[in-house]
């Protein structure tokens, strides 16, 4: 008998393409709401990424009650208060986070205290705490990379404790999920790169870690098959908005992959160099990728050799011996890089990043074995084994 | 009630099994933390008082243990001192049974979402880690290799485990067989 088993959920209501953002006002008076707050971040606003939204909402009659646009790019317990306050005095009845990770994550913090009551959040950390529906809760990416819109945590800093705090509840999980690709079309390069490669490991590290099971590798295989597609053309022309469109895509995507079957060492690694060398996370995703791919070879060859197909196209895939697959996976994603370096500069060694120090990789290791995304890594990390990956993606 | 009824030995064999392996993995925890460096060295980075526990749902049995500081284990058996600091939680007796009985391993059984993990996801991972050590020192090596994701090298045994792990293996092999006819 197979001791196979898994579990799938994703219950957010995708709204993607041209025009979605208009779609916005339908679908809060379908949810009875009133009143929206938007969350969101100086650089959307500065960006003017407010202003369509705006404008959808007032064409059919309805105001945007509150705009909190100061969310810091690490969210904290404090902000979230804040946010809450202010969605109570103005008697908001919905909240709308326009952003990346981080407003989204914020909105979804808010969320919780304004449903649940109360001023400190830290009070609903962990895991399934909250067990009932939420205020409507809508999300609009301007970011193609993080997943945050589809995913069913919230990472909020506890400033006065200094830690992390994480929240997970699918009640967390928005009712809609709005993929417009005007809100990507201004994404500067480097962000494109990173954030696309981001996308980009969550689906491969979806595809070959321990809690794969069919669904997700539909959706991973599909985002992966869309990034490579689009992600050089889009940065050869940062104006496609159909490519703009595919890279958003493939972000939900992969973000619907990953939130079901977790993440690896790609992960454990991107999460501890981040904390210590304050690196973006996309950028530490595409640094890492490769190398983790070769640690674990031998026990996803399967998997990641049909990933050629994705990755390449059907002629290549074809024309590489089965045997040779799970090799050409890789040195396809090591030619996707050289092209992003060549492009933007997106770093491929520790070293090219200038921001690391030889002396931190074995903090950076010790770091990563506690992080929790390396349980669902197909294969057994030991500190050793941690520090040997970062030593060959050094230089 | 009526599948009580209808299977009361098997359901009534897995509930002891799960019960007796929750204790000889308590007391094994704290035994292999007396002598093995690789678990102290897990064991130090965890806080001093640290409370773990391992829990099938709903109300079903439980392993406490501290970390009472130096790298050692202090098995509480089925009742904490205060509240916990990291719960494991089988969502069913079954799956407790499957981990317990080295039919599905540690790892994959998160991987299939029979277990949540309450407190912080890092010390969790470390017991995790804990665990996988001390499966291997009370299991003989074929067992073991069924319950780790892989087997560790540099593992010498003590004496006394040793024999503790065969009568450990004498009941495990016995559990599995009536349990699984
Ligand atoms: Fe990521």
């Amino acid at each position: 008998m197979s001791n196979s088993y898994y579990e799938f959920f994703c219950p957010v209501k995708v709204i993607a393409g041209k025009a979605a953002l208009e779609h916005i006002p339908y679908e809060l008076s379908g949810l009875a709401a009133k009143r929206p707050m938007i969350v969101t971040d100086k650089g959307v606003r500065a960006a003017g990424l407010l202003d369509p939204v705006i404008a959808a909402c007032e064409e059919s009659g309805l105001e945007i009650i509150s705009i909190y646009d100061d969310v810091p790019p690490d969210s904290s317990t404090t902000v979230v208060r804040d946010i809450a306050a202010i969605y109570r005095k103005e008697k908001c009845d919905s909240i709308i986070a326009i952003g990346g990770g981080s407003a989204i994550d914020t909105g979804k913090a808010v969320n919780i205290l304004v449903s649940e009551g109360g001023d400190d959040v830290a009070k609903y950390t962990g895991a399934g705490v909250i067990k009932r529906p939420l205020k409507p809760f809508l999300v609009v990416p301007t970011t193609a990379g993080t997943g945050s819109e589809v995913t069913s945590i919230a990472v909020i800093t506890d400033e006065k404790k200094g830690v992390k705090l994480p929240f997970t509840s699918s009640y967390l999980l928005p009712n809609a999920a709005v993929i417009d690709p005007r809100m990507t079309l201004t994404l500067p390069p480097h962000i494109t790169a990173a954030t696309a490669m981001d996308a980009m490991t969550h689906a491969v590290e979806s595809f070959t870690c321990m809690a794969k099971n069919p669904l997700s590798d539909a959706y991973a295989a599909a985002a992966i098959k869309k990034v490579s597609h689009s992600l050089l053309q889009v940065m050869d022309n940062p104006k496609d908005s159909d490519g703009r469109l595919e890279l958003a895509q493939a972000s939900t995507m992969a973000g619907i992959a990953f939130s079901n079957s977790m993440v690896g060492l790609v992960h454990s690694l991107g999460h501890a160099t981040g904390a210590l060398c304050h690196l973006p996370h996309g950028l530490c995703m595409s640094l890492y990728l490769p190398y983790v791919l070769e640690y674990n070879l031998e026990t996803i060859r399967g998997p990641l050799g049909e990933l050629l197909l994705h990755l390449e196209g059907p002629e290549i895939y074809a024309a590489t011996p089965a045997s040779r697959r799970a090799e050409a996976s890789i040195s396809a994603l090591r030619k996707l890089r050289d092209a992003l370096y060549k492009r933007c500069q997106l770093p491929r060694t520790l070293k090219e990043t200038g921001k690391v120090t030889e002396e931190q990789l074995d903090q950076i290791a010790e770091m990563a074995l506690d992080d929790g995304s390396i349980m669902f890594n197909p294969k057994e990390v030991t500190l050793k084994d941690a520090r040997a990956v970062l030593q060959r993606a050094w230089a | 009630m009526l599948a009580k009824r209808i299977q009361p030995m098997a359901s009534q064999a897995k509930r002891l099994y799960v019960e007796l392996m929750f204790q000889v993995m308590g007391r094994a925890l704290q035994a292999v933390s007396e002598v093995d460096g690789e678990v102290q060295k897990e064991a130090q980075a965890l806080p001093k008082g640290f409370l773990f526990e391992m829990m099938v749902m709903p109300e079903g049995a439980k392993l406490i243990v501290e970390h009472i500081g130096g790298g050692r284990f202090h098995y509480h058996g089925d009742s904490a001192p205060r509240a916990v600091d990291v719960s494991i939680q089988f969502k069913h007796l079954t799956h407790a049974f499957l981990v317990l009985s080295f039919q599905e391993k540690t790892s994959i059984a998160f991987a299939h979402d029979r277990m949540l993990v309450d407190g912080d996801v890092s010390y969790a991972v470390r017991m995790t880690r804990v665990l996988n050590r001390l499966e291997s020192f009370i299991l003989p090596k074929i067992i073991a290799k069924r319950a780790v994701k892989e087997y560790p090298e540099n593992l010498h045994l003590p004496e006394k485990l040793i024999s503790a792990a065969q009568i450990y293996l004498k009941v495990a092999t016995h559990f599995i067989q009536t349990a699984r006819a």
